[in-house]
């Protein structure tokens, strides 16, 4: 016999859903790698850092290690769209800082991701009870 | 057991030489500290080997990365290639068939036809972006630019391998001796050269028994071939990518592979037609066979990547043209 499950059916557009701009931020284009380019420029959003010092920061605040291969297509990705920029470096780790084109990519991306997180915690708080 | 910076040399191996040019040292240093933070770990080594083979795709343009103009034409010159030593080789068979007989088929007659002008098309736009990239070639060669020289000597010798194989080979062309009325319209020696250049291009590989009947050399041709045409093609797109060439020649070749593009999708056609109209009722010479039908498939899939890679590389010269090539 098959159970299906009792799944709550709140009306979910309610006309509220965060609408993003019309043209999109950059990141949007990053397809899957738009999570760890936006973990980097956060990261990059405090100062410049290298690749492990990136990975190690990212690790501490988001509890996520990219691995090397996603780390560097994501830098080289973000670097070919002028949102970070590599430094001249003092040995063989280059250090990578935050442009200001990046900064309002960021600035855009996490607004954009702000106003969904409201719309969830706020349902979840009307018809869950959860603050 | 080696040491974290001879484990990272390795797997750098794993991205193309250009990526290693710009990120090879600081990657390396990176994958050594990893390394000394968590000495084994699979999942690392498999990241770094998919990103990199990512990149050799991203490299040659096969992937929707945005690419630099002339690696994008590089992979869409390496496509018509493929796409033409595919319809060489189902020509030579029509061309074979002339040298005996016309066909009955009006239909097969007229898509022979199609095809083969298609194909001169696709050659004489080839020999039009040819002349003027081996102009480049040249000068890089009396710049003693290694970058350039050393796919370049690799992309001639392909060349010479080809050629010189196919000349001995086409001495045991199957037209040879033929009486029919269409053997003065077909040239035998270019039929013929066809035919050897893509003898590896056979359904006898799906019968083992007959292939090993045939010669030994014949036998080493049809696999040395496709090798040689594969190492000649990459080498010309990587000299290709390293030229450095002027917007305007870009933006000519482009074109170039643009109408290319176009005769490749008639001569497809063509095929198809001469597949639909032959393929039930005509016997014995014209009538195509399984492995027409594979090869028309791998025709048009080389199609759709040139297609598409072009249309990208249009769209990327109209942004230049007008300044918006930074915001692609």
């Amino acid at each position: 016999m098959k159970y299906r499950l009792p799944i709550h059916r709140s009306p979910i557009y309610d006309g509220d859903v965060p609408q993003p701009s019309a043209e999109g931020t950059p990141l949007v284009t990053f397809g899957r790698y738009a999570g760890p380019a936006t973990l980097i420029l956060s990261s990059l959003a405090d100062g410049p850092k290298h690749g492990y010092a990136l990975t190690k920061d990212i690790e501490e605040f988001a509890g996520v290690r990219l691995a090397p291969g996603t780390l560097y297509e994501a830098l080289s990705r973000l670097e070919g769209q002028g949102l970070i920029a590599a430094l001249a470096s003092e040995d063989r780790r280059r250090p990578y800082e935050l442009t200001a084109a990046g900064a309002e990519a960021l600035g855009a991306h996490l607004a954009d991701q702000r106003r969904v997180a409201d719309v969830g915690l706020r349902r979840l708080s009307k018809s869950w009870g959860q603050t | 057991m080696s040491d974290p910076a001879d484990r990272a040399a390795r797997l750098l191996r794993w991205y193309p030489r250009s990526w290693r040019d710009r990120y090879g040292e600081e990657f390396a240093e990176l994958l050594t500290a990893e390394a000394q933070d968590r000495p084994r770990c699979w999942r690392r080594s498999a990241d770094v080997a998919v990103h990199g083979l990512l990149a050799r795709l991203a490299c040659a343009g096969l992937t929707s990365r945005v690419q630099p103009p002339a690696a994008r034409l590089a992979a869409v010159a390496g496509a018509l290639a493929a796409f033409t030593a595919l319809a060489i080789a189902m020509l030579a068979q029509l061309a074979t068939g002339w040298q005996w007989a016309t066909p009955r088929s009006d239909l097969v007659t007229g898509a022979t036809l199609v095809m083969a002008v298609a194909a001169a098309g696709i050659v004489l736009t080839g020999v039009g972006g040819l002349v003027p990239v081996m102009v480049r070639v040249l000068i890089a060669i009396i710049r003693r630019d290694r970058a350039v020289l050393r796919p370049a000597d690799l992309a001639l010798a392909g060349v010479l391998t080809l050629t010189a194989g196919a000349w001995h080979f086409a001495n045991s062309w199957p037209g040879t001796g033929g009486t029919g009325p269409g053997r003065a319209f077909v040239p035998g020696g270019l039929a013929a050269f066809g035919w050897s250049s893509t003898l590896s291009l056979s359904s006898f590989w799906a019968h083992p028994a007959l292939l090993m009947r045939f010669p030994a050399g014949e036998l080493a041709w049809m696999a040395a071939s496709p090798l040689a045409a594969a190492v000649t093609v990459l080498a010309a797109g990587s000299a290709l990518r390293r030229l450095q060439l002027p917007a305007p020649l870009t933006r000519y070749l482009a074109r170039l592979a643009q109408a290319a593009t176009v005769f490749a999708a008639v001569l497809l056609a063509g095929a198809v037609s001469w597949l639909l109209a032959a393929g039930a009722v005509t016997p014995g010479l014209f009538r195509p066979g399984l492995v027409d039908g594979a090869e028309l498939l791998a025709m048009a899939g080389a199609l759709a990547v040139a297609a598409t890679l072009g249309r990208g590389l249009s769209r990327r010269n109209a942004a230049t043209a007008t300044g918006r090539a930074s915001l692609t």
